[in-house]
């Protein structure tokens, strides 16, 4: 008989997820059904204010352009990103391309903020550029709204949903491809019908890399979004340390994870088809060793 | 007959520098077995690649049944391929693999059943129909690709060495159904291998390749009996080669004086001159060997005198090899009946080698 080792090599990753996550997780789901105390923190008694606090249509209206902001962001990352690694993995200088594409991760995240707002500001370079060309006579508004918020959300995102991609058609066999020309696919087609299904894991990873960081954006849209990006990250942080509501600021917390979790879950169940038949798979290989 | 013909018009396909294939020209006739045969990087495969429409020709035109084909995208080619890896979508069963072509064509549900349950029992495959592609052994495998490329009925079937990823008792076998399903479905077939043995065996007619040049075609019979040069001869089998000078020519044969060996006959089936330095070549198969002089032989046969310098028996045949002057000859020996044979030839044992004149051949002429 062998021993199972398992838990004890889980042992470490376990402690560690438990202290760091899943306790600050239940603290926070706590406070949100405590009462608030005067200047911050909470009181021991149990109130429900955290909750009912959220019934209007401000913050449903919050939830919604959260929501709405990291769909799209995903949509379009993800868009960009399968042409991008599609190219890099058929290319000659994969590595070089690779290496171009880690390189923003060296500069602080921050810095790469402003430094959009360098660009995109009123008295930034492409205002400039386009008054000295005459294009415009004063400068256009780019930042402070929804695009610009969904701009430096695929710009800071592209990176973990190309990677994913780019594993998973480097492993794609582009016989495949030919075969399904050969059998009278058109180029679109077999793009859908052989690539995308093929590279299911790469996808559905770099959907997940995007639209969770997204759904918690808090730094990207307090620098260049507007009142119409205000996002759930951003009245966490103001309940928490502005207006130091923490039970408040904890339920909407407890609502981000809700929603992550949706999304994640819904996202998983649309993929349940094909995650089943890679079971049964296995299943069927392995009874077939056994029958061999 | 079905299918088409098709018309290779001075194909050339050079990638960079590289000529992959170099002015080829031949015509495959309606329903021809067909093959390519070549050693790797001789161009076969990227010949057929063009058939197919995944390269584009540097220069020249193919034609099929005389339509212009190098304009037409790869998937309206009335022409489908099977790979070397089989290219089976792994994300499909074995049922929607050789369905696919038909789903694209917006087939009705029933028509799609009946027709892939016909293509699959003519692969024998009527199991499996659920399994995926990675739980298929290597023949399985070969017997879906061959479903889903005739399922679209093309009528040319382009094959890149299928048979090289099974092991040599099932390349057998699958090999005398690829004819058997060629006989059926009765389509022009294009059959790329390095292995002559699979080539001589199925194919009506063989051309053989090499550095992207098509030196011969013929049927298997004539490419082995009257090789065109001496490559063609050695990469057909075995075979033992000669250098010599011409000292006579009649009108049939001619005699060639080879160094430190003697003289030796050899059928004229190209001119000759006096003087003209040839190579030429006999099969280890066409020699005969025994420890007595043949008796009673006609003129038309060359006999030489040597001793074993090495025996490889091998069950139905043994292989010698003859020291005679300085040249060495392979020659194969049928056991017919081993045991009432006359006995043995054994290692360093003195003996006779000798073969009709007809089966000798100059394969290379350098004239002086």
């Amino acid at each position: 008989m062998k021993k199972n080792y398992g838990p004890v090599y889980s042992l470490p990753l376990g402690l560690w997820i438990t202290i760091f996550f899943i306790v600050p997780t239940c603290i926070i789901f706590i406070y949100s059904f405590l009462t608030k105390a005067t200047y911050g923190g909470v009181q021991w008694q149990f109130s429900l204010e955290g909750y009912k606090a959220l019934a209007n249509t401000s913050f449903i209206n919050v939830v919604w352009i959260t929501v709405y902001i990291s769909v799209i962001s995903t949509f379009l990352t993800v868009l960009f990103a399968i042409p991008t690694a599609y190219y890099i993995a058929r290319n000659k200088h994969k590595n070089q391309l690779l290496l171009l594409v880690i390189i923003p991760f060296w500069t602080n995240f921050l810095i790469r903020v402003y430094a959009w707002i360098a660009i995109l500001g009123n008295n930034g370079f492409v205002n400039n550029i386009l008054v000295k060309l005459g294009v415009i006579d004063t400068y256009i508004q780019f930042l402070y709204n929804q695009y610009a918020v969904i701009l430096v959300i695929i710009y800071t995102y592209l990176p973990y949903a190309i990677l994913p991609l780019y594993s998973s058609i480097e492993k794609f066999d582009f016989s495949l491809l030919e075969a399904a020309r050969d059998l009278g696919a058109t180029k679109a087609q077999a793009f859908f019908k052989v690539l995308l299904p093929n590279i299911k894991g790469g996808l559905a990873t770099s959907i997940l890399f995007t639209f969770i960081p997204a759904l918690g954006s808090y730094v990207i849209p307090m620098l260049v979004g507007g009142k119409d990006s205000m996002m759930l990250g951003n009245i966490i942080s103001r309940e928490l340390t502005t207006t130091r509501n923490w039970p408040l600021a904890s339920s909407i917390s407890v609502v981000l994870t809700v929603i992550t979790m949706i999304g994640v879950l819904l996202f998983l169940k649309l993929n349940k088809n094909n995650l089943e038949s890679i079971k049964k798979l296995v299943v069927r290989e392995k009874a077939g060793e056994e029958s061999i | 007959m079905k299918g088409s013909e098709i018309r290779v018009e001075n194909v050339t396909k050079r990638f960079g520098d590289f000529v992959a294939v170099e002015n080829a020209s031949f015509e495959i006739q309606r329903g021809e077995f067909f093959s390519l045969l070549g050693p790797s990087g001789c161009g076969k495969t990227t010949l057929l690649r063009i058939i197919a429409g995944f390269e584009d020709p540097s220069e020249g035109i193919i034609y099929l049944d005389g339509q212009n084909l190098i304009k037409i995208l790869p998937n309206e080619r009335p022409v489908n391929i099977i790979f070397q890896n089989y290219a089976l979508f792994p994300h499909l069963s074995v049922f929607e693999n050789v369905a696919f072509s038909l789903r694209l064509l917006k087939i009705s549900e029933s028509e799609i059943k009946r027709q892939v349950e016909k293509y699959l029992s003519l692969v024998k495959l009527d199991m499996h129909t659920k399994k995926y592609p990675s739980q298929l052994s290597g023949g399985q495998k070969q017997r879906v690709a061959i479903a889903r490329a005739l399922i679209g009925e093309p009528k040319v079937l382009l094959l890149d060495e299928p048979l090289s990823a099974l092991d040599a008792k099932l390349r057998q076998h699958m090999l005398i159904e690829l004819d058997s399903i060629h006989d059926e479905v009765g389509i022009t077939f294009i059959y790329v291998t390095h292995d002559q043995q699979e080539a001589l065996s199925v194919s009506d007619r063989v051309a053989i390749m090499n550095d992207g040049e098509v030196l011969q075609i013929g049927t298997p019979h004539q490419i082995y009996e009257s090789p065109a040069d001496s490559f063609v001869a050695s990469f057909l089998g075995e075979t033992n080669f000669l250098r010599g000078r011409v000292n006579q020519v009649n009108e049939e044969y001619a005699k060639i004086e080879i160094k430190e060996l003697g003289e030796l006959f050899v059928y004229l089936d190209k001119p000759l001159k006096i003087n003209d330095v040839v190579k030429l070549t006999i099969r280890p198969e066409k020699i005969r060997i025994t420890k007595q002089m043949p008796e009673n032989l006609p003129d038309k046969f060359n006999v030489l005198h040597g001793r074993v310098d090495e025996v490889i028996y091998s069950g139905f045949q043994s292989k010698y090899f003859v020291k005679s002057g300085k040249f060495s000859f392979k020659v194969y020996k049928q056991h017919v009946n081993y045991l009432l044979d006359e006995t043995p030839i054994k290692w360093n044992e003195d003996v006779f080698i000798w073969w009709n004149v007809d089966d000798g051949f100059i394969v290379e002429v350098e004239e002086e």
